[in-house]
């Protein structure tokens, strides 16, 4: 049967007819080969608009349509539904993009009127080739996998549960809290943070809807958007829950003594021990009867507990589940202020971090102090460790930590050095201007040393030297320091290239995870189905990992309530006849989607999977791939009337 | 339908949550008081710091909440009360008349083209750069693409009687335009209510030493985004009075961080606007002598800092000091097209300093809607110090409210860039959808 085409050319208002002859193209698209109806109107997407391109299809009986407008990723899901309406496939419709492409970024009208001919001429040769595809939607398993425990997993966590699915929250270490768990109180409340977390932690836990897997990693997941399968290692804590009741005998017992990372190595702790969640359990790597079977201490942990609970015969478990939609929590590292040691932490004792500072307010540890100065920005906004980017948290923190000591010891000096003050979010300016009122001086300048008074060897306690430029003053200064503390910034954790190994997930240009759109779709992936929630993205503070958080759980809800998810119809197609079975396109897509079938020894595109990009088709040697609206055939015949 | 829910306003917030709702299965009213929805954000050119053009990222999201089955747009309305049931709340909407048949209207237009007075009503939508009709669109890419006649302006409905005839009316071959329409009212039964209401630009003319209203050449931010945009009164172009600017200055924390005005807060945005918008003078005027004042240059979020990074690479100008004064250079009668003379403290050098500029960009904060009170008495909810309405709690529950099942999303809260009203429009989604989809299942377990 001979297609039939019907062209609708829009004005866009003035957007496009300014520039392009809307008249004289109409004209030339009337007598292209094949099209049987040519219109133009003002505004196509709006209503009589679209009753036009309906009503030709039922009265001339069209069968394909070209609409020459604005750009495809704005209309088409549009004229699809419009042409859909009126009985035509959807998917033989083809745009010419003549606003975004033509009248957007050319002056000249002439120039312009004959280059939206071009591509409308383009766009018919090609849509006579176009076929009709099946629109496809596939089943949801409706529960979902966090990974990650700190406060955005458990937010996320909480938000799904609550709405009645069924979700799994993994944490990789023996305890829920993430970093908040270490922290002593919270800017700019000045709230303590384990009174905030308390009711979390009681929910997640007693929440019907939730399992909790602690001490575990996803190890492997598998699958596409609705249908997910995850493997989970749970390791040992060797310490039977149940039994244990607390009595600490152990941990005197145990010979090991390794430094305590909850307390940021402030403190040490044995091989077995009391985790901030009060349970007790065995660090695997630290304790050598795990590692080697020999323990130097007699009697030894098991010997000593009256109960029984301590089981060296547990071993790793691998859980494997079913999911609809996985979001990623797994939040930030800080960063290592040994990489800049011309401020000498790890030579000066009293050179800590802020995060030290968080674990020794919490321990009601902070010792009277005389002067004390706050560093800002170590480790961001550097290019000299590589992080170019704002830490966005550290200002605060400096602000209340040094608000904390000027109201603790009021006769202590304190100063902040800092580049900018970014007290940016609710309150934070307010409380950034109740910190300078109790004392605090800010003084704007860089750090370049910190150096011990005295001389040269580092004594405990000594008095310290903080040399910087005053940049307001523009003049080296010298400020002496009992305690120095470095506001150290957020960096992506260690591991962070595994857990984007296991899911497919790019990072951004700093390392972190890697949002699909900056803007608008902050907390979606380049993989359907997974989502970020928390400092994993980037840097930040609590109640904005909170609402990200909730914003993740919120895009899983789409596909989780509905147990139906819509995926691409414009796929890669193998021909079995002509594939050698090379498997470069199986190197190549992004998406994991072809691969090699044993049996045939050809390749095959999983449709589900397969999101029409087109790289495999690139990357064929045999020209045995297609995908579907974008073949050779098509293409090329759009290029034969531009030549 | 009591297993529905409503937002109030239309920006990028309230078209996400929306969104966001109708998608998890729930049918959703979306209430905005502008002909149009779309907020601030169509307003704006591009978008830092990817410099996305604005209206290519947004329109498509207007028109997939027209598009929506579950969403039910109610535009050019307001919500006049609110009762709460034992679950669920009673809305009343008023439907203000926009004397024209939405029905019929076909968008096309020939209404302003005739109307008395094209070309000589001020253009709110342009932030005042350019003149309208008064049966207008507010943009051209509009949802919905429906006329509206401006009450305080129409020569008919101000008046009384246009002229011998409707020209409006004899124009619309639709016959779209009926100026018997009435106010509606319509009322709504939701189990959710989420506030979207955004905010409005500080009025700069509160600091008249600034020049603001005084001078032609000092503008605002949102005005500057009007000047730059291709769909703005000068296509895109940096023109004032029809020449480019040779010399321009920008001032920051214009009603922010500012005691003589009230607001003690941060607006969030201003930097990165700032330095966005220097970029795009830098990008259409190679030549320009670009000098930005700021106080501290708060460029936060993912990719700013690098953003900060490259304007200053392309030459731009950051000075720390405070502005104190802008006048006119040659004397005390304010010129069109004349020079200013920014004077201000250099407070990196310690000393005042005076530059000279052709054009002034004032970097406006957001400041709280003017009918926020009203909203917040209708909804019961307070407002916070800085006048913003206030959350359940300030670190662990940034969209709940203290009434249960009303909840805020966006700016409406408190300043935030469009990645971070988005991520909290969607957690006040997901609060709201958690809520709904609990109410359906007691309810099931009931029956
Ligand atoms: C010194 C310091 C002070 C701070 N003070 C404040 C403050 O006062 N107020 C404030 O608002 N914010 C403060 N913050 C910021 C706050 O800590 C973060 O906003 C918050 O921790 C982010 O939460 P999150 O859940 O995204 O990440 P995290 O807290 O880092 O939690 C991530 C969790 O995921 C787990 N995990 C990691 N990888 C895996 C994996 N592969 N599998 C399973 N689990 C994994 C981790 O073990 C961890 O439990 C401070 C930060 C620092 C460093
Ligand atoms: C000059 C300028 C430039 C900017 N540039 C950028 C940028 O480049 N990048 C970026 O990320 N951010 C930028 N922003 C910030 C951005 O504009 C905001 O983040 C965004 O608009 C917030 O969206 P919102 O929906 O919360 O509020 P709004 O956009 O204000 O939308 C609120 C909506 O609610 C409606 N409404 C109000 N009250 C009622 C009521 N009572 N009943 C019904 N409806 C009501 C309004 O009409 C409006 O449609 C800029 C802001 C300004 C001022
Ligand atoms: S088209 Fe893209 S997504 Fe589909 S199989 Fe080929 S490479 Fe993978």
């Amino acid at each position: 049967m001979k297609s039939q085409i019907g062209v609708y050319i829009c004005h866009c208002g003035l957007n496009i007819a300014n520039t392009v002859d809307v008249e004289q193209v109409r004209e030339f698209a009337r007598i292209l080969p094949n099209v049987a109806i040519a219109r133009n109107y003002t505004y196509m997407c709006s209503d009589p608009g679209q009753a036009l391109i309906t009503n030709d299809i039922r009265d001339l009986g069209l069968t394909h349509v070209v609409v020459a407008s604005c750009s495809p990723r704005m209309h088409e899901p549009t004229f699809r539904a419009t042409i859909h309406k009126a009985g035509l496939n959807p998917y033989v419709l083809e745009m010419a993009n003549i606003r975004e492409q033509c009248s957007w970024v050319h002056s000249d009208r002439t120039l312009a009127t004959l280059k939206a001919m071009d591509l409308i001429a383009s766009a018919v040769a090609k849509v006579a080739l176009l076929v009709p595809l099946q629109e496809r939607e596939v089943k949801v398993t409706q529960s979902a996998l966090v990974i990650g425990g700190g406060i955005a997993g458990m937010t996320a966590t909480l938000d799904i549960a609550n709405a009645g699915f069924q979700v799994c929250l993994v944490e990789k270490q023996t305890h829920l809290g993430g970093r908040v768990a270490q922290l002593d109180t919270t800017f700019p409340t000045q709230e303590r943070v384990a009174d905030l977390l308390a009711p979390v932690l009681r929910a997640i836990t007693t929440h019907p809807n939730i399992r909790v897997i602690t001490n575990a990693d996803v190890e492997k997941v598998d699958g596409f958007i609705g249908n997910f399968r995850a493997t989970i290692r749970a390791r040992p804590t060797f310490v039977d829950a149940m039994k244990c009741d607390a009595c600490g005998k152990c941990v005197d017992a145990c010979p090991v003594n390794v430094p305590d990372a909850f307390d940021a190595n402030l403190t040490t702790r044995r091989a077995i021990y009391r985790a901030p969640d009060a349970r007790f359990v065995i660090d695997a790597r630290a304790c050598s009867f795990v590692q080697d079977r020999v323990c130097r201490s007699d009697p030894r942990c098991a010997a000593v507990c009256d109960r029984n609970a301590i089981d060296f015969s547990q071993t790793e478990n691998l859980v494997e589940i079913n999911i609809g939609a996985i979001i990623v929590a797994t939040g930030a590292a800080t960063f290592d202020a040994t990489k800049k040691p011309e401020l000498g932490f790890g030579t000066y004792s009293n050179v800590i971090t802020s995060l030290q500072f968080e674990r020794l307010a919490a321990r009601q540890e902070l010792q009277s102090v005389k002067d004390v100065v706050f560093v800002s920005c170590v480790g961001s906004r550097d290019a000299t460790t590589g992080n170019t980017y704002c830490s966005r948290v550290c200002c605060m923190v400096n602000a209340k930590q040094a608000r904390r000591i000027q109201e603790k010891f009021p006769d202590a000096r304190v100063t902040v050095f800092y580049a900018d003050v970014r007290a940016f979010g609710k309150g934070h300016e307010e409380f950034y201007d109740a910190v300078r009122k109790t004392g605090v001086r800010y003084r704007r300048g860089y750090v370049s040393e910190i150096f011990a008074a005295g001389g040269q060897t580092p004594k405990r306690d000594q008095k310290l030297i903080v040399r910087a430029e005053d940049t307001l003053i523009q003049k080296p200064i010298e400020v002496s320091a009992d305690l120095v503390v470095l506001g150290i910034g957020m960096t992506p954790r260690a591991e962070t290239n595994e857990i984007a190994n296991v899911l497919g997930l790019p990072r951004s240009g700093d390392g972190f995870l890697l949002e699909i759109h900056p803007k608008l779709r902050p907390v979606e992936t380049a993989v359907d189905g997974v989502f970020l929630a928390g400092a994993c993205q980037g840097p930040k503070d609590i109640v904005d990992t909170i609402a990200q958080a909730r914003a993740a759980a919120s895009s899983a809800f789409a596909s989780l309530c509905r147990g139906q998810v819509k995926i691409e119809s414009a796929t890669a197609r193998v021909d079995e006849e002509v594939c050698a079975g090379c498997g470069l396109c199986v190197a190549t897509c992004p998406y994991g989607a072809p691969a090699l079938i044993a049996r045939t020894g050809t390749a095959r595109v999983n449709q589900v999977l397969c999101k029409g990009c087109g790289a495999c088709e690139a990357a064929c040697p045999s020209k045995a791939i297609q995908v579907m609206q974008c073949t050779p055939r098509q293409v090329l015949a759009q290029i034969a009337v531009l030549a | 339908m009591p297993n529905s829910a409503l937002v109030i306003g239309g920006g990028i917030a309230g078209i996400q949550t929306a969104l966001d709702i109708a998608d998890a299965g729930f049918h959703v009213y979306l209430v905005e008081k502008e002909p149009s929805v779309g907020g601030r954000m169509a307003q704006l050119d591009k978008t830092f710091p990817t410099l996305d053009c604005s209206a290519c990222i947004l329109t498509p999201k207007m028109v997939d909440v027209a598009r929506h089955p579950n969403i039910e747009l109610i535009t050019y309305s307001e919500v006049c009360n609110i009762t709460n049931g034992a679950s669920d709340f009673y809305a009343t909407i008023k439907k203000k008349p926009r004397y024209v048949d939405t029905n019929k209207c076909t968008g096309c237009g020939s209404c302003a083209e005739a109307c008395r007075l094209k070309g000589r009503v001020t253009d709110t939508f342009n932030a005042g750069m350019g003149k309208r009709s008064a049966i207008y669109v507010p943009f051209p890419q509009a949802v919905p693409l429906k006329y509206t006649v401006d009450p305080t302006q129409c020569v008919y409905l101000t008046r009384g009687v246009c002229g011998k005839t409707f020209l409006c009316k004899d124009a619309c071959k639709a016959d779209a335009i009926d100026f018997t329409q009435k106010e509606e009212i319509v009322e709504l039964n939701v189990g959710a209510i989420v506030v979207a209401t955004g905010f409005d630009p500080f009025d700069a003319a509160l600091k008249p030493e600034l020049g603001y209203g005084i001078y032609p050449n000092v503008i605002t931010s949102l005005q500057f985004e009007r000047l730059s945009s291709a769909s703005g009164p000068t296509a895109g172009k940096i023109l004032l009075n029809g020449k480019e600017p040779r010399e321009v200055v920008f001032v920051q924390c214009v009603g922010s961080r500012d005691v003589t005005t009230g607001n003690l807060y941060c607006s969030r945005v201003c930097c990165m606007i700032t330095a966005k918008h220097a970029h795009l003078v830098k990008d259409k005027i190679h030549d320009a002598n670009v000098t930005i004042f700021y106080a501290d240059m708060r460029a936060f979020g993912k990719g700013f800092e690098e953003f900060y990074d490259r304007v200053r690479a392309e030459g731009v100008n950051y000075r720390r000091g405070y502005v104190s004064e802008i006048y006119a250079a040659g004397g005390q009668t304010p010129k069109r097209d004349g020079k200013l003379v920014v004077r201000s403290e250099d407070t990196l050098i310690g000393k005042p300093i005076e530059t000279t500029a052709d054009l002034v960009v004032l970097s406006v904060g957001l400041v709280p809607r003017v009918e926020t009170n009203t909203l917040a008495q209708i909804l019961q909810l307070t407002n916070s110090s800085d006048g913003f309405l206030a959350e359940a709690h300030p670190k662990m529950l940034p969209v709940d409210t203290k009434i249960n099942g009303v909840y805020l999303a966006g700016v409406a809260q408190g300043p935030k860039d469009i990645p971070d009203a988005v991520a909290h429009a969607k957690a006040a989604a997901s609060a709201a959808i958690v809520r709904l989809r609990s109410r359906q299942s007691s309810v099931a377990s009931q029956q």
